[in-house]
Parts: C-alpha cells; sequence; structure tokens
C-alpha cells in the first residue's frame, strides 16, 4: 500500500499581524512552519500505516510526503520525515512562483505520476494560510480518483477505503474504491510529535530528493495559470450579536421577544 | 562567527517546547503540590527519545549532543524545574557518567536502557559528611574475590528512590585519598543490600524525588567498576562539569519564563490609570533580566559547542552553573516583585518558581564550588593553587 501525502508549507501565523485599520497584514517574524492541516494528513496516513503493519516499514506499505513550494519548504518535509514519512519530495522552480490552484494540481498530479501513482492520498482539508480547501478534491479529479472531503475517520483494506466524513450537520459513513484521494479534518488527527532521533536524522542522514519544471511532464497549459489576482482586502466586519437600545424596560421587553422567536426561552 | 542553531537543532527545540507546553507544564502545579514524581511525564519523554538526547543513537540516544540537550534543559526550564531536575540527574549525570567513563560492554548494557527511557538513573556521590567536600566520603567498596562489597549511606540523591541504575562512589583505598582512593562502582538498585531510606521534604522541586540510598554488603561484580580503579574522583568532576552547562540551560528556562510573565503581567496590570509596563521602576527591572538572559544564553550555548566541538571546558561549565542560577534568582525575584502581592500567591506559578529556583544555587556543586572551581583555572598557569 503506497500513500502519497501532499503537505503544504506556510508562514507561521504568529508571526503575522493584521491591522484592519491600515488593510494591511504585517510580517514581523518570517518564519515558516509544517501547516497544520499537512501535520493531520501525515497523521492519518501514518496510523493507516501503523495499524497495517504495527509500524514496522519494510512489509509493502509507504508513506511520502510531497511538497511543492520555494526551496525552504525542504524544512516541512523534513519534519514529515520526522514524523515517519519513509520518503519526502521537494517540487520547486521559479517557473511555478505564480501557480495558481488549478497549476498547483498539475504539478502535483505531474509529480504524483512520476513518483508512481498510489493507492490513497491523503490531504489536509484546507491549508493554515490561503485556506482554499481545493487541492485534495481536485487532486482526485486530475488523476480520475475517487474523492471524499473533510473525513474524520480513516480505514483501508486492500481494495477500498472507509472513511466518516462531515455530512451536513451530522456524520456520513462512506466507502469509495482504491485507488482514492481524501481530505481529513484536522481536529479528527492531532497530529504526533517527531521523535528525537527522527528529526536529527532528517537532517543528518536522509536526502530530499528536488524536482523542477525539468523533471515533470508537464505542457505549457498546465502552467498557465486561470486565476488573476485583482485585489486583497479585508472582509466586512463581522456583526457580533444585536445591540438594543433605550431605556432598561423596553429594551429587556425587546430582548424577551427576540430570545421567544429564536425559540431560545418559552 | 555564525550563531545560528543547526536545522535539526531548530526543528528539536520545536518539538520539545510542544512537549514542555502539551505534557510537562499542566502537572507542574499538581506535582509541586502533591509531592510526587511526574512518571507519566517520564514516560512520554522515553517515547520522544527525550531520556537520551546529548548520546549517539548507536547507544539508543536523540543524538543531539550537548547543543541539544540545553535545548531540552531550557524548554523544561520554562515550565517546570521538577521535571528538568528529574531528567537531568537521569541524563547529566548518573547516564552522562556511563557515557564519558564507561566500557563498551557497560555503554550496551546500562547507558541504552538509560538513554532510551526504559530504565531510570541517579548519582551517588554526596553524604552526611560529604557535600562540597566530596573526597571526605565514607562508603567503602571492599574486594572479595571478583566483587566488591559496598557499605555506606548516600544522602540527597535525586531520583534516588525512582532509579534503576545508579553510579555510587566508594572509598576504595582511604590512604590514598581523593584521587586514586575513590572508586565509581554501577550499581542495579535491584541488588541485594541496596535500600531506600529517607524522602527529603523540599522547599522547591518537589516533584521531584531526593532520596537517602543506603548500600549493606551489597555486592558488585568487578566489571561494574565505571573508568579507572581509583579513579572515581575524575569520573565525577567530568560528568559534573558537563552537568554544569545544563544546568546553566534550565536556569535559562526558568528566568525567561519569569521574563514572559512579568512583561504579560506588567501590560496588563494597571495601576495610576495606566499599565505599571510604563513605570520606569518596573520597566527598568525588566530590562535588566532581558540583558542578563541574553548573556547568559550566550553563554551556555557557546559552552555546549565548545563540549560538542572537544575544547577544554570546565571554567565555562562552571560559569554557566555559576551565572545561571544567579541570574535565575535575580530574575524570578524581580517577577516576585513585579506581580506584587499576586507574586506571593500559591494559586501562581511564580510562587512555585521562587522556591524552584534556589536549589540551582545549591545542587551540583554550590556556587561558592564553582567559583573555587572558575578561580582553580584561572590561577593555575601561574602555578598557584586555590585552596579549598
Amino acid at each position: 500500500m503506497k500513500i502519497i501525502v501532499p503537505i503544504k508549507q506556510i508562514l507561521d501565523p504568529s508571526g503575522i499581524t493584521f491591522r484592519r485599520d491600515k488593510e494591511r497584514m504585517f510580517i514581523n517574524r518570517e518564519e515558516y512552519i509544517l501547516d497544520p492541516g499537512s501535520k493531520a494528513a501525515l497523521e492519518a496516513a501514518l496510523r493507516l500505516k501503523e495499524q497495517a503493519d504495527g509500524g514496522a516499514s519494510e512489509s509493502g506499505w509507504s508513506v511520502v510526503a510531497l511538497a511543492l513550494g520555494e526551496p525552504h519548504a525542504d524544512d516541512a518535509l523534513r519534519e514529515a520525515l520526522a514524523m515517519g514519512c519513509d520518503a519526502a519530495y521537494l517540487v520547486t522552480d521559479p517557473a511555478f512562483k505564480d501557480a495558481d490552484i488549478s497549476v498547483t494540481v498539475q504539478i502535483l498530479a505531474a509529480a504524483i505520476d512520476k513518483l508512481g501513482r498510489p493507492d490513497l492520498i491523503v490531504a489536509g482539508r484546507e491549508s493554515g494560510d490561503t485556506g482554499a480547501g481545493q487541492v485534495g478534491a481536485r487532486l482526485a479529479e486530475a488523476l480520475d480518483y475517487a474523492g471524499i472531503t473533510d473525513v474524520y475517520a480513516l480505514a483501508v483494506d486492500r481494495s477500498s477505503v472507509r472513511a466518516t466524513r462531515r455530512w451536513g450537520t451530522g456524520y456520513a459513513a462512506v466507502r469509495a474504491p482504491l485507488p482514492a484521494a481524501v481530505t481529513v479534518a484536522p481536529e479528527a488527527f492531532p497530529p504526533r510529535l517527531p521523535h528525537g532521533a527522527r528529526i536529527m536524522s532528517a537532517y543528518r542522514e536522509w536526502d530530499v530528493p528536488v524536482w523542477g519544471l525539468e523533471d515533470l511532464d508537464l505542457t505549457e497549459a498546465d502552467l498557465s495559470p486561470r486565476l488573476a489576482l485583482r485585489r486583497e482586502g479585508f472582509p466586512p466586519p463581522l456583526e457580533t450579536g444585536e445591540v438594543y437600545r433605550g431605556d432598561p424596560d423596553s429594551v429587556a421587553q425587546e430582548l424577551v421577544i427576540a430570545l421567544r422567536l429564536q425559540k431560545l426561552i418559552s | 562567527m555564525d550563531f545560528s542553531f543547526p536545522k535539526e537543532h531548530e526543528l528539536f527545540r520545536r518539538m520539545a517546547r510542544e512537549f514542555a507546553e502539551t505534557e510537562v507544564k499542566p502537572r507542574a502545579k499538581a506535582i509541586d503540590r502533591e509531592h510526587r514524581v511526574p512518571h507519566e511525564t517520564v514516560k512520554a519523554a522515553a517515547r520522544l527519545g527525550l531520556m537520551g538526547v546529548p548520546f549517539p543513537q548507536k547507544y539508543g540516544g536523540m543524538g543531539g549532543g550537548e547543543t541539544g540537550y540545553c535545548i531540552l534543559m531550557e524548554e523544561l526550564g520554562r515550565v517546570c524545574t521538577s521535571t528538568t531536575t528529574v531528567i537531568g540527574a537521569h541524563i547529566g549525570i548518573a547516564a552522562m557518567s556511563i557515557y564519558l567513563d564507561g566500557t563498551e560492554e557497560q555503554k550496551m548494557k546500562y547507558l541504552v536502557p538509560l538513554a532510551q527511557g526504559r530504565a531510570i538513573g541517579a548519582f551517588g556521590l554526596t553524604e552526611a559528611q560529604a557535600g562540597s567536600d566530596a573526597a571526605a566520603i565514607k562508603t567503602t567498596a571492599v574486594r572479595d574475590g571478583n566483587e566488591f562489597v559496598l557499605n555506606g549511606a548516600k544522602v540527597f540523591i535525586t531520583n534516588g528512590d525512582i532509579a534503576d541504575t545508579i553510579v555510587i562512589m566508594a572509598v576504595t583505598d582511604p590512604a590514598l585519598g581523593a584521587y586514586g582512593g575513590i572508586t565509581a562502582f554501577i550499581v542495579e538498585t535491584e541488588w541485594p543490600g541496596f535500600s531506600i531510606g529517607s524522602l527529603e521534604n523540599k522547599m522547591g522541586i518537589r516533584g521531584s524525588s531526593t532520596a537517602e540510598c543506603v548500600l549493606q554488603d551489597v555486592r558488585v561484580p568487578q566489571e561494574n567498576i565505571l573508568g579507572q580503579f581509583g579513579a572515581g574522583f575524575l569520573t565525577f568532576m567530568k560528568s559534573l562539569d558537563v552537568g554544569r552547562a545544563s544546568l546553566g540551560a534550565g536556569c535559562l528556562g526558568g528566568a525567561w519564563a519569569a521574563l514572559e510573565a512579568s512583561m504579560q503581567w506588567a501590560r496588563a496590570r494597571e495601576q495610576f490609570g495606566v499599565p505599571i509596563a510604563t513605570k520606569q521602576s518596573i520597566y527598568f527591572m525588566i530590562a535588566d533580566m532581558a540583558a542578563e538572559i541574553e548573556a547568559l544564553r550566550s553563554l551556555v550555548y557557546r559552552t555546549a559547542w565548545m563540549i560538542d566541538t572537544g575544547q577544554p571546558h570546565i571554567l565555562e561549565a562552571a560559569a554557566c552553573k555559576l551565572f545561571g542560577s544567579e541570574v535565575a534568582h535575580r530574575c524570578i525575584d524581580k517577577a516576585v516583585q513585579i506581580h506584587g502581592a499576586l507574586g506571593y500567591s500559591r494559586d501562581y506559578e511564580i510562587e512555585r518558581g521562587w522556591r524552584d529556583q534556589r536549589i540551582t544555587e545549591i545542587y551540583e556543586g554550590t556556587n561558592e564550588i564553582q567559583r573555587i572551581v572558575i578561580a582553580a583555572n584561572l590561577f593555575r598557569p601561574y602555578g598557584m593553587r586555590i585552596p579549598t
């Protein structure tokens, strides 16, 4: 069983402040972290492998991390290795700089083809920076895999994947044939801390191969973005609740009526 | 000059911090109150390789060197000095002495389980009449065929009652004194004749245990001599030298936590209509804390680098322990002052920090002993011996 986990490196949100008054995002500390959504995906994939083979890596299971990003995304891949991945690959090229989601998916699909198509792709539901929540589902489309999004529980056998996914306000138990691509809910797969010795080995012993444009089978059309960014801005401020003004008696009366209408009191 | 950490150490620090925040910090208050060792934390640390951070991977360690070990101590020191003490005594003096002076067989037999956290270690030097004057120990080891028979009592032994393996210093030739007459032995605490006397009821680090270890006709095989026969004094001096740098790192964490808490409180607490952080009397204290912490951080990690690159480091390591414990003292004391009555309250971690800090000026060689070590190293090139 081969699992590929597409991961992403993001700017550490704790080093960023948002100033609504200036309509700007300030990067106080440019540090990068492995995206929490990616960490959950790694956790979900590693659990599948461990449940299957008791943690022994020689029994035909492999979990491979794949990142598209800047050269410094190497650090995210080494963290993935430290968490327990068997291999990690970085796809980076100045030509990929303006990739939108459709280009990102084409590049990842080409890299996955080069790696050898896996039985299962496990991705995060959405990343902690742009949060579009599209890569996993669109990868399934691009590779013609079955796709399941927003997964809270996951199991595989030889030919299928079973998952519990969010369905409206509840959950649905679903099954899909392999190969498949799933995206996982971060709250359902709190990630492990990497073992210290694996952290050391991830930097000192193990390699993270780097692929560029010339290593992948991509056409001009694959690399043409379909989205053009016109402007970035802040959404309107959230209205939190409703404010009642006036003398205490009438405000109290209005409040009681409002709560009754909402069926919060009877 | 390059003051940056290797990338593996940066990632390790993030892991260690998350471990400290999620596993250690939530228990810190309770283990202090309940006066109990956090065995569950030790188990969790072992699963992540944290019980053998400095040692090479071939001995079951993490391969993080002294730099990695100092990072662990700093991050633990930020949240709980008790846990720092339990893990520090295990790694820094018990396992370290076997790593530095053990034979290959001893390392395989004793260091590997210690580094993997399957066994807990302790170091038995101090006795009722032999603290700073370590050469005055009375515990004896008498040869009987291929074995030695150990008799005596060790006091104030961190981890003494929870250890599986303890390194014991004993007199093998009273006529030869410190150099030549003292030998280190690796003792398994399950062996007949080893028992625990009283446990100390301490002011601070109450989440670590400090035990009296009694040896009554404990038979130790000859192959468990650690280092050269008669050279036990060198074994413990070497181990303590390395241990002192990491003690400084633990103090660095504690001082940093005091600064963080003080800054947070000074921004939030308003008096006379403004946050107290805007008062010179407060921000001068905070600036002094920050300046001393920066100096300590440089000292600690430069010393760790010296140890990792095999340079002489006795003076620097002693300075880490001396300066580190005193910086921690001043910082936590200022933090109490900045927090006012709240800093004196048992419900708040500042008070625990103040009690926990005090021991760092005493254990693993009092600060007075550190000054002797430093002065002796300074004057030795001039042919002068510093009397103790």
